[in-house]
């Protein structure tokens, strides 16, 4: 694909928050585009820096969050230069996000209708009974049943995934070009999970929008991207079209990842869970951020870091060791029987 | 609410209980005259029902009251009900001047303070509140008194100038609310009212600078608490401008802490009244108590006791509505 193409263009974004331990590295040196109309899934573990890169196209930061560097182009524009008098009509408009956390992202003191139709009267040119309109059609859509009922009624008054449904509501109430959905099923039980994926997928289609998944289970992906950049410690490790990336992970953290499925079919929960945790941003390790979990690291991964290098068309990976981690792959699933 | 309003009876009755049979017959004589004769004083109990076992003498009172007969005040010389009606206004117009400021400028101070956390204006705003909140206000409005009074002569204590105090008594003066301010714009009188505000500025400013102080930092941290909730990044993501954020996402979320702490001030206002008008020699209900304090003057004490009572329920009362109207979690039955 051509990245002039592109919906949004992220370029080695670094974003730093100024903090009274020291710099904290949350995104350092993130690149993906995303297509209109496509999923890009973002995936890796809690901590990976997976929200500030969302809320940093956005430019939502807080006052310590800082774009150290890089580029973000959305739509040809740099938004890192366009105008916060611009900013806000393009957030909620052309970009909107859904947050993960459906009991908290909801105002407590405003109903449902009122945090609905004040997007809508903010980007649209409507009076306050027709956005009202549009508010109740679009509960509708998202599947709350009662929507004339439920327009007046206030968060505490919904279940968790009824929340959720009113925040994708929102997000899409003014037909976004682009929607960052982060975790947005994370805190929800199973079968209301997959409910919502298969919602935002519908509506997806129907809308037509380039859809960011940020998520930290590959299941996820697997139902909704068809693009995925694997992100670690404030890095994109691997990125990959879906099925090649489950088919030839090329990144040890991938395959740590992926083995993280708890597979159901099989006795062994969880073959092979990766050990240790995400490094500290504060104090990254030398070398591969990587290295300090992974089965293959060698002296050379904690002195030197691993350039985001070509493995295949559309397939890139920042790892010393492609062809060993292959051969451990090939070992593994003959073991597996696969 | 009536239950709250026998037990807080209640417990004032069990005080006058405990005074006992010959502390409260004083309070019935009018001269020594009364207890010539050797058996007078056991007469006299017999009379007014001293004698009789509590929960009679309890009902006994709480009918008189609930006739509005409080008995009889030395300090106001006349019934304790009249008196401190008579008194009442001035108080309540003192707690109205001192209240609206410390609403409304705490709450806009302290928004502000917290949008500008750790800037100039915010480490600015927050040295005042400290010091309104560690000086203790006695002391703080004799420092007014000293300053404003004895030094620089702008505003004097009392309630207004001789000249006008005698026009507000004489029979020309209608006395609508009975605040000297208020009536005095009623009756035209523009030069009465500015000076009857000169005589207010010092105990408004001492009565309301400790609660300003805290209601601003409450305002504030809460106001903090609430800018780090995720609600407030989804209105910024909807594109809500950073002001309409603050002032009506934010703030409405904000004032649920504050309300509680507010009506908690107005309540700590009136008990300040007692020595506010003390120090500033005001007429009042806060001097009516003080004043029967010293004079041993029980049914005024007891008076006074169930009238700041009255108004700390309805006070407390009012609170719980707007409670309910700010926050849609906590509906009145
Ligand atoms: N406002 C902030 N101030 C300081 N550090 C921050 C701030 N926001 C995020 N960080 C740090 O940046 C790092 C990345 O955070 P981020 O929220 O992007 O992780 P994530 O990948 O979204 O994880 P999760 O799955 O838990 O949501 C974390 O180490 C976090 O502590
Ligand atoms: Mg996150």
């Amino acid at each position: 694909m051509d990245s002039k193409n592109a919906l949004l263009q992220v370029k080695d974004l670094r974003t730093y928050f100024h903090t009274e331990d020291g710099i904290v590295k949350a995104v350092d040196g993130v690149t993906f585009d995303v297509y209109s109309g496509e999923t890009l899934g973002i995936v890796g573990e809690s901590g990976c820096g997976k929200s500030v890169t969302s809320l940093s196209v956005m430019r939502l930061l807080d006052e310590k969050g800082e774009i150290a560097g890089g580029k973000i182009i959305f739509e040809g524009r740099d938004v890192m230069a366009i105008p916060e008098s611009q900013m806000m009509k393009i957030r909620g408009n052309d970009m909107a996000m859904i947050f993960q956390e459906p009991m908290t992202a909801l105002n407590p003191v405003f109903t449902v209708g009122f945090q609905i139709m004040e997007a809508i009267l903010l980007h649209q040119d409507v009076n306050k009974e027709q956005a009202r309109t549009m508010a109740i059609d679009m509960l509708r859509k998202v599947g709350i049943p009662e929507p004339e009922k439920r327009v007046d009624e206030y968060p505490h008054e919904l279940s968790g995934g009824m929340r959720q449904r009113a925040m994708i509501a929102m997000a899409l109430s003014c037909n976004p070009k682009l929607l960052f959905a982060d975790e947005p099923t994370t805190a929800l039980d199973v079968t209301i999970q997959a409910q919502i994926l298969e919602l935002m997928k519908s509506l997806q289609e129907q809308y037509g929008m380039a859809l960011v998944m940020i998520t930290h289970d590959l299941g996820v992906i697997a139902e909704m991207a068809q693009r995925v950049v694997v992100m670690y410690a404030g890095k994109v490790v691997e990125y990959a079209e879906v099925l090649t990336l489950f088919k030839k992970p090329r990144h040890p953290y991938t395959w740590g990842l992926m083995n993280a499925i708890p597979k159901l079919d099989e006795d062994k929960e969880v073959l092979y869970n990766i050990p240790g945790v995400v490094p500290d941003p504060l104090d990254f390790p030398d070398g591969c951020r990587f290295n300090t979990r992974c089965p293959l690291a060698t002296d050379k991964c904690r002195k030197e870091e691993p350039p985001l290098v070509e493995v295949e068309e559309n397939h890139t990976s920042a790892c010393w060791y492609v062809d060993k981690l292959v051969e451990m792959i090939k070992v593994s699933r003959a073991g597996e029987g696969a | 609410m009536p239950l709250i309003l026998i037990g807080v009876t209640l417990i004032i009755f069990s005080m006058i209980w405990a005074l006992g049979p010959d502390r409260l017959l004083a309070s019935y004589i009018k001269s020594p005259e009364a207890l010539k004769t050797p058996d007078a004083a056991e007469r006299l109990i017999k009379k007014y029902g001293l004698d009789e076992p509590m929960p009679v003498q309890y009902l006994k009172w709480l009918g008189n009251i609930l006739q509005g007969d409080f008995g009889y005040s030395m300090v106001g010389k006349k019934g304790v009900l009249p008196a401190m009606l008579e008194r009442f206004p001035y108080t309540l117009e003192l707690t109205i001047y001192a209240i609206i400021p410390v609403i409304l400028v705490a709450i806009w101070l302290g928004v502000v303070s917290a949008v500008h956390q750790n800037k100039f204006i915010d480490q600015f705003i927050r040295v005042f509140a400290l010091v309104g909140w560690s000086l203790p206000d006695f002391v703080f409005g004799l420092l007014l008194l000293l300053v404003f009074y004895s030094l620089l002569g702008w505003f004097p204590p009392g309630m207004v100038n001789t000249q006008f105090d005698l026009i507000m008594r004489s029979a020309e003066w209608n006395k609508i609310t009975s605040m000297p301010t208020i009536d005095a714009l009623l009756n035209g009188r523009f030069d009465i009212f500015v000076d009857a505000l000169r005589h207010l500025i010092l105990p408004v400013m001492t009565l309301a600078y400790l609660w300003w102080a805290y209601l601003l930092r409450i305002t504030r941290s809460s106001m903090l608490e609430v800018l780090r909730k995720d609600y407030i990044r989804t209105a910024r993501a909807k594109g809500v401008p950073e002001n309409i954020v603050i002032q009506k996402h934010a703030k409405k979320n904000a004032m649920i802490p504050v309300l509680t702490v507010a009506g908690g001030s107005v309540i700590g206002l009136l008990g300040g009244t007692v020595f506010v008008e003390t120090i500033f020699s005001r007429v009042g209900m806060g001097r009516f108590l003080a004043d029967a304090a010293t004079l041993l003057d029980y049914w005024s004490i007891i008076g006074g006791a169930l009238f700041f009572s009255f108004i700390m329920i309805v006070g407390n009362l009012v609170v719980d509505v707007s409670y309910a109207l700010v926050d849609p979690r906590i509906r009145l039955e």
